[in-house]
């Protein structure tokens, strides 16, 4: 054998046994070994796109490493988010790579379902089309989820070829009130923005625009510009309301009122404003008018219905009178009833007063879910269908048969034999397991599309990755469709391009790709006609209808309020695992739908947390557990709404409860908004007890310096910082060579290299939205633990946000985002007998997770108990496992992880800069929490920088550390949340 | 009672070597099977994860430590009859040495797998030995895990020798009564055991010293062990007391112990006249002292958190004592502190069926402390948020069981092979009529 011959054995040789070792493909970290020419290995490429999770249409930024869409983050480009997204925003990528996503069409046969291919359903769906266009123009039907105009116009000139009429929209929470009073006073059911931002005094009564309310990220950004202290001066903000939701957390003040009764809070208000010099250049009709209606509510009369006390509800209106820009909010995302359209019509007009030239009322910016139909249109809807049934119903994304009322019609239209339904949706939820024919689509991350967000917004959402399942895009699916010779030619990116260009938005190929690239195009501060105000007799009269037609409430009936699902909104984010997995920022319980209950009514009955309950009313019985909560009316019941799926996949199917079973299918009759607030029949225990997968042990801080408060008066005098080593004279202590002091430490301080990283939270900013939660699980591949593991105490979360009372007043409570405090004088660093957790020379913990044999000393030792045990090997169900952040170690069973503070973004910054020959910039690096936080509660920076934006935080007289006196230096320096009241 | 002598010390001990019987073997079946068990639930634990055992967070210390805590006390006392009683030239300690030191000896092989059953990562424990690798990555001699492994290491090695040196005469007896193989075994372990008087000199010498190297460990290794809870920041750990509180925690479950292990010893192997009552007696009032002792120290935390004015020490011992532990608590201050008190009447200390009773009692107390300790105070620590509670799982029951097992398995073994009562060291007493005080 000659040389090259043996080489060329060798070589072959050795390449079949490389090839020959194949590994599982998920352990793969690089999935493009053929890489495109352009792609860097190890670098990431961000894609501009907007997210579906809820109607508001936020831009995102998508995350693409080697193929992989792997985190998403907020486009800063986009006026809606700025740059952040909230925690269901966050939880996008786990529907794309949900387990179980369907791959197949599906037809429902008398064997059960039975795959067919896409060709074939296709055939079928046209079949089916032309079969039913025969039957006249409400032979098909179709309803959507709120979509952009071009899709939405795709699906009507595809109904129109085959003669069909109406598409209907439907979206469970579609602010029909709203829409009503702004129908009423603007002349148009149009959903403006608002302005919170520009505003000094916020009265909610019921608005949950920190959860679900309309565009939650914009209004949490907004919110916390106009009421975070800045200079010494905060905005206020009262809530009205029988409950405390997360946004009524956020209040300065909490107006507790009895169930149904905020109608007259907002009556007395109207009554003292007409009375007030705001009102002189009104019409004497509509004063007279306003004031026949109101003059009955009179502080004692509204204080004894109500349950505030008098003395709150002056300070209420003088809060009012004194306001400069004071702006009223309505009701919430979920109507109570008939009492929502008096509330909303009496706010709108109060707003008016207020603010006459509608100032803090963008009417330019309107949300997109305006064009959503009301429930009563739909329920309407229905009955046609079941009256005369269509050939064909086509649904896109909508899940009715969950999120309506069991007593609506539309199960029985949906169950109607004559009608072949079809369901586009990219899960077997309740709704595609009736449909006979189901088609899977592209998820909004995989596919081409253009989201009107806002009226003045063309948002791009585009496929954030290559498509890694058979299903085509709806648009493409419905081009086709189109009749031979008018359908037009490509697919459906260029006919949403040819599109825009038709409606003079791009020009050029370098205009769509600057479009593209941006994420879209957003437009602000048009100048767009304001309406012409109608405060005239009408209104007055209009008003005095509705608040006659509003039943007095009864003040011994328990209410059960479904309320929308900060994590889960109407349901549809119960199947993606880490909204479950996160806890409800209110109850802390995670993946349970639980009652909240009066802690009295729970001491009345002898029921403790985790009993269950059956509660039964006109139109339905549930069993959930109670959990005691203090922010509630005595008389009121909380039941979170979007668990409780009887299908949509393995993390949802048979978790929670679903409340709605409790309502009713009649709608709010005037605005024909479906009632959430449902009077209880019986409620009693089943004598049964069910282990609560809480996170929380105890709400109370036992005076122990954790969750610190402040007035304004105070931090504008700081107060003397003490000098001793007990709890309370204990000195703030900087995790510098400053912070040490030999009275205090046997050791030097540590010598760190350039940089000493570190943390600022600001608790006056945190409204514990929990979206920092969801990111770092996203950035982390920190792992999902499920119910039980939760239940025993094991969640995974590496950031968590702690509510706690105030030492001072309990009513408030307090947001803490607690994780790795990376102090420097770490206990968990010297009981680790193999240096697992490593002080760094940037002054970060460090967990080596490859070195730490799981002693769980340093667990046991932390008092922040924010380290995380890895209890066995977390998993990530195919193709969850695509979504791991290949620059994070996914840890095995029996080791110890933590909050790192992204370690990995640290480097990259490194990296960046050593290239660039500089030393890291300031704001250079931004922890993935930090990022995405909506409201700017969260900085990061060099503490060894004096220059630095968090050196400079923690220089003002709110700083302080948590536990500060443990001696522990944290490098997580907390501000404190600055109270006021009324 | 007719006098002891030589002759009878020699038949009544190598008597009990004679061949057992069905029962003995089916209870070391029995037993080999418990052992079996506990290592089957290890192995599940190792295949999926700590996640089996009841450990969550805040409580990410269970019954392993417990038991390690426990097994560790159980061991001191072994030593503390053996040497510091022999220094004391305390004769009543002379028939039951042997076995206290048995059980010292096995204790702390039991013991020991705790650590390892309790690892994350058990695959990877040779991490925290110092050896020189490529990475200059050495363990850290700072944490009290560390401290943990030399002085269990120590105390293991040093009590085993012990142990067996002063072993060394009795297997000359045995290997001179033997025949055939067991002869042959026995002159392996008499290693040339003549009793000239050479070695007689040098025996007494060495076990003199090595009583005195003893000593110190019976007090250093339960220090060690407190520490690794004093050492940390959690309140209920961080107190200068454990180190003493530990130590007679220790000999205060170990003679419990030893009396549990005692009285059915002499009653199946006819040990009345060595074993007397006088010698269980001794242990009993020593056990009301330890008792006092560690009533003391109970009382002094109570008394401490309350003094310091510290409000988390505070809350830390109301919870213990009014919380979700309190009948844990209440379980480990009655057993521990009360039960023994009952010694002080001659009548209940001189009843085998009283010293029996309380005896475990005092075991089980002792067990309860570890718990309460252990588990009561990182369920309730600084961050009220986290607080949580900790209940074990079948899987640490099973390994629980299975560690009880493999203790009785080989008392049992060795009782039955082994010299279990010094016949040298009876011999030394016979002058006195047996175990005596002076």
């Amino acid at each position: 054998m000659d040389r090259r011959t043996f080489l060329k054995i060798t070589g072959l040789g050795s390449a079949a046994v490389a090839a020959g070792c194949t590994s599982n493909p998920e352990k793969n970290l690089f999935t493009l070994v053929h890489a495109p020419d352009d792609m860097v290995s190890g670098q990431a490429t961000w894609y501009a796109s907007t997210c579906r999770e809820c109607p508001a249409g936020c831009g995102v930024l998508a995350k693409n490493r080697e193929g992989r869409v792997i985190k998403l983050e907020g486009n800063s480009l986009n006026p809606i988010n700025r740059g952040k997204l909230c925690v269901r925003g966050q939880a996008a990528l786990q529907g794309l790579y949900n387990p179980d996503r369907l791959t197949t069409c599906l037809r429902k046969t008398d064997n059960g379902l039975e795959p067919i291919s896409f060709p074939d359903a296709e055939k079928l769906v046209r079949q089916h089309l032309e079969r039913s266009a025969a039957r006249g123009p409400d032979g098909i039907a179709m309803v959507t989820e709120v979509s952009g105009d071009t899709l939405l116009d795709l699906f009507r000139s595809v109904l129109s070829q085959y003669g069909s009429g109406k598409l209907r929209i439907y979206e469970p929470f579609a602010f029909e009130s709203l829409k009503y009073a702004h129908q009423q006073v603007y002349g148009k059911a149009c959903l403006p923005g608002f302005r919170l931002d520009r505003s000094d005094l916020l009265i909610g009564f019921g608005a949950d625009f920190l959860e679900t309310w309309l565009s939650p990220v914009e209004y949490a950004r907004q919110f916390k510009t106009m009421h975070a202290v800045d200079r010494g001066k905060k905005g206020f903000f009262a809530h009205v309301s029988p409950y405390q939701s997360l946004t009524g957390l956020n209040a300065d003040q909490w107006l507790a009122c009895r169930p149904g009764s905020e109608l007259s809070v907002a009556l007395l208000l109207l009554n003292q404003m007409i009375q007030s010099g705001k009102a002189r250049r009104l019409s004497a009709g509509f004063k007279s008018g306003i004031e026949a209606l109101t003059s009955a509510y009179t502080f004692e009369s509204v204080s004894v219905e109500t349950g505030i006390a008098a003395g709150d509800l002056e300070r209420l209106v003088q809060r009012v009178r004194s306001a400069s820009r004071p702006l009223l909010l309505g009701s919430g995302s979920a109507c109570q009833g008939t009492m929502d359209a008096a509330l909303d019509l009496a706010v709108v007009i109060l707003n008016t007063l207020d603010d006459p030239t509608l100032s803090l009322i963008d009417f330019d910016q309107r949300h997109r879910v305006e064009i959503a139909d009301s429930r009563l249109a739909m329920e309407t809807f229905w009955g046609r269908c079941m009256d005369s049934p269509p050939g064909l119903l086509m649904l896109h994304n909508v899940n009715p048969l969950y999120s309506a009322s069991p007593q609506s019609k539309v199960a029985g239209a949906l169950g109607a034999k004559e009608t072949f339904v079809v369901a586009f949706s990219c899960y077997m939820d309740e709704t595609a397991a009736a449909a006979d024919l189901i088609i899977p689509i592209q998820h909004p991350l995989e596919s081409w599309d253009v989201y009107e967000s806002k009226q003045a917004t063309k948002a791009i959402v585009q496929p954030v990755m290559g498509k890694f399942t058979p299903v085509a895009a709806i648009g493409d699916f419905f081009l086709k469709l189109m009749p031979e010779g008018q359908r037009p030619s490509g697919d459906y990116r260029k006919y949403m391009i040819r599109q825009l260009v038709d409606q003079g938005l791009i020009g050029t190929e370098d205009d769509w790709t600057k479009m593209m690239q941006d994420g879209g195009r957003f437009v602000a501060d048009r100048q767009v006609s304001k309406p012409v105000l109608k405060l005239d007799r009408k209104l007055a009269a209009e008003l005095t209808r509705r608040v006659q037609a509003v039943a007095a409430p009864d003040p011994e009936t328990l209410n059960i309020y479904l309320a929308p699902s900060l994590r889960h909104l109407d349901g549809r984010g119960a199947n993606r695992p880490w909204l479950s997995e996160i806890p409800d920022p209110v109850s802390l319980v995670s993946w349970q739908t639980l009652a909240w209950v009066h802690p009295d009514v729970m001491a009345a009955n002898h029921w403790v947390d985790g009993d269950r309950v059956d509660i039964k009313t006109d139109h339905g019985e549930i069993q959930l557990p109670v959990v005691a909560y203090g922010g509630l009316d005595a008389k009121a019941i909380v039941i979170p709404m979007g668990q409780g799926h009887a299908r949509f996949g393995r993390y949802a199917r048979g978790r929670g409860a679903n409340p709605v079973k409790l309502a009713g299918a009649e709608t709010e009759p005037r605005s024909g908004a479906p009632v959430c607030r449902v009077a209880v029949r019986s409620i009693s225990g089943a004598g049964k007890r069910q282990i609560l997968a809480s996170v929380s042990g105890s709400l109370d801080q036992h005076h122990r310096k954790i969750a610190l408060t402040a007035s304004l008066k105070s931090i504008s005098e700081p107060e003397e910082a003490g000098n001793g080593l007990a709890m309370n004279d204990f000195p703030f202590t900087l995790p510098l060579p400053q912070g040490y002091d030999h009275h205090r430490d046997i050791y030097p301080a540590h010598e760190h290299d350039t940089y000493r990283w570190g943390m600022v939270v600001d608790l006056d900013r945190c409204i514990g939205c929990s979206a920092c939660v969801a990111a770092c699980y996203a950035e982390n591949n920190v792992g999902i633990a499920g119910e039980k593991q939760i239940a025993k105490g094991r969640e995974m979360a590496w950031i968590r946000i702690e509510r706690y009372h105030d030492q001072d007043d309990p009513a408030k409570s307090i947001f803490l985002p607690m994780m790795c405090q990376h102090c420097d004088n770490a206990p968990c660093e010297s009981v680790c007998p193999v240096y697992a957790p490593h002080h760094s020379k940037e002054g970060l913990n460090n967990q080596i997770y490859n070195r730490c044999i799981g002693t769980r000393f340093c667990a046991q030792n932390c008092p922040y108990k924010v380290r995380r045990f890895n209890w066995y090997d977390w998993k990530w169900p195919e193709p969850l496992q695509m979504q791991l952040n290949p620059n994070v170690t996914v840890r095995s069973k029996g080791v110890m992880e933590k909050c790192s503070f992204c370690v990995q973004r640290i480097k990259a910054a490194h990296d960046e800069a050593k290239n660039e020959k500089r030393s890291i910039r300031d704001g250079e690096v931004i922890p993935a929490c930090v990022q995405t936080c909506p409201t700017n509660a969260l900085y990061f920076g060099n503490l060894m920088d004096p220059d630095s934006a968090v050196r400079k935080l923690m220089n003002g007289p709110r700083a302080y550390q948590v536990m500060g006196y443990l001696n522990t230096k944290p490098a997580v320096i907390y501000l404190k949340k600055v109270v006021q009241t009324l | 009672m007719t006098a002891l002598t030589y002759e009878k010390i020699d038949d009544a001990v190598i008597n009990t070597l004679s061949p057992p019987g069905k029962g003995y073997w089916v209870t070391i079946g029995l037993l080999f099977l418990g052992i079996l068990m506990g290592a089957g639930c290890w192995l599940y634990q190792i295949l999926l994860g700590i996640g089996v055992a009841g450990q969550n967070n805040p409580v990410h210390w269970g019954t392993y430590l417990i038991n390690f805590v426990f097994w560790v006390g159980i061991a001191h006392s072994g030593t503390l009859i053996s040497a510091i009683l022999h220094l004391f030239r305390a004769g009543w300690r002379n028939p039951i040495a042997r076995a206290a030191e048995t059980m010292t000896v096995f204790a702390v092989c039991t013991a020991g797998l705790y650590p390892f059953i309790h690892l994350g990562r058990v695959w990877m424990v040779f991490y925290m030995l110092p050896f020189p690798n490529q990475r200059f990555l050495w363990p850290n001699f700072q944490s009290p895990l560390m401290f943990d492994v030399v002085a269990i290491s120590t105390y293991l090695t040093v009590s085993s020798l012990f142990w067996y040196t002063g072993m060394l005469p009795d297997l000359a007896i045995i290997r001179d009564r033997a025949q055939g193989v067991r002869r042959r075994i026995f002159s392996v372990l008499a290693m040339g055991w003549t009793g000239e008087f050479e070695q007689w000199r040098h025996y007494a010498r060495g076990y003199l010293f090595f009583a005195a190297l003893a000593t110190p460990l019976v007090i250093s290794v339960h220090s060690v062990v407190s520490w690794d809870f004093a050492l940390g920041v959690v309140p209920g750990w961080h107190t200068t007391i454990f180190a003493p509180y530990f130590v007679a925690g220790a000999i205060h479950s170990g003679l419990a112990m030893v009396v549990t292990l005692m009285i059915p010893l002499r009653k199946i192997f006819n040990l009345q006249e060595i074993i007397t009552m006088k010698v269980l007696e001794q242990v009993a009032k020593t056990i009301v002292f330890t008792g006092l002792i560690v009533g003391f120290a109970y009382s002094t935390e109570v008394f401490i958190a309350w003094y310091s004015h510290n409000s988390v020490e505070m809350e830390t011992f109301r919870w213990r004592a009014f919380g979700d532990y309190a009948l844990e608590y209440w379980i480990m201050v009655v057993c521990n502190t009360v039960f023994p008190l009952f010694f002080l009447f001659k009548k209940v200390r001189t009843r085998i069926l009283w010293l029996m009773v309380i005896c475990i009692l005092v075991n089980v107390g002792m067990w309860y402390e570890r718990f309460v300790i252990i588990i009561g105070s990182v369920a309730h620590d600084f961050l009220p948020y986290a607080w949580g509670l900790y209940r074990p799982t079948l899987v640490e029951f099973g390994i629980m069981i299975g560690s009880f097992c493999l203790f009785f398995f080989l008392f049992l073994l060795f009782v039955k092979h082994m010299p279990s009562v010094s016949m040298t060291e009876m011999k030394e007493t016979v002058h006195a009529g047996g175990a005596h005080d002076h």
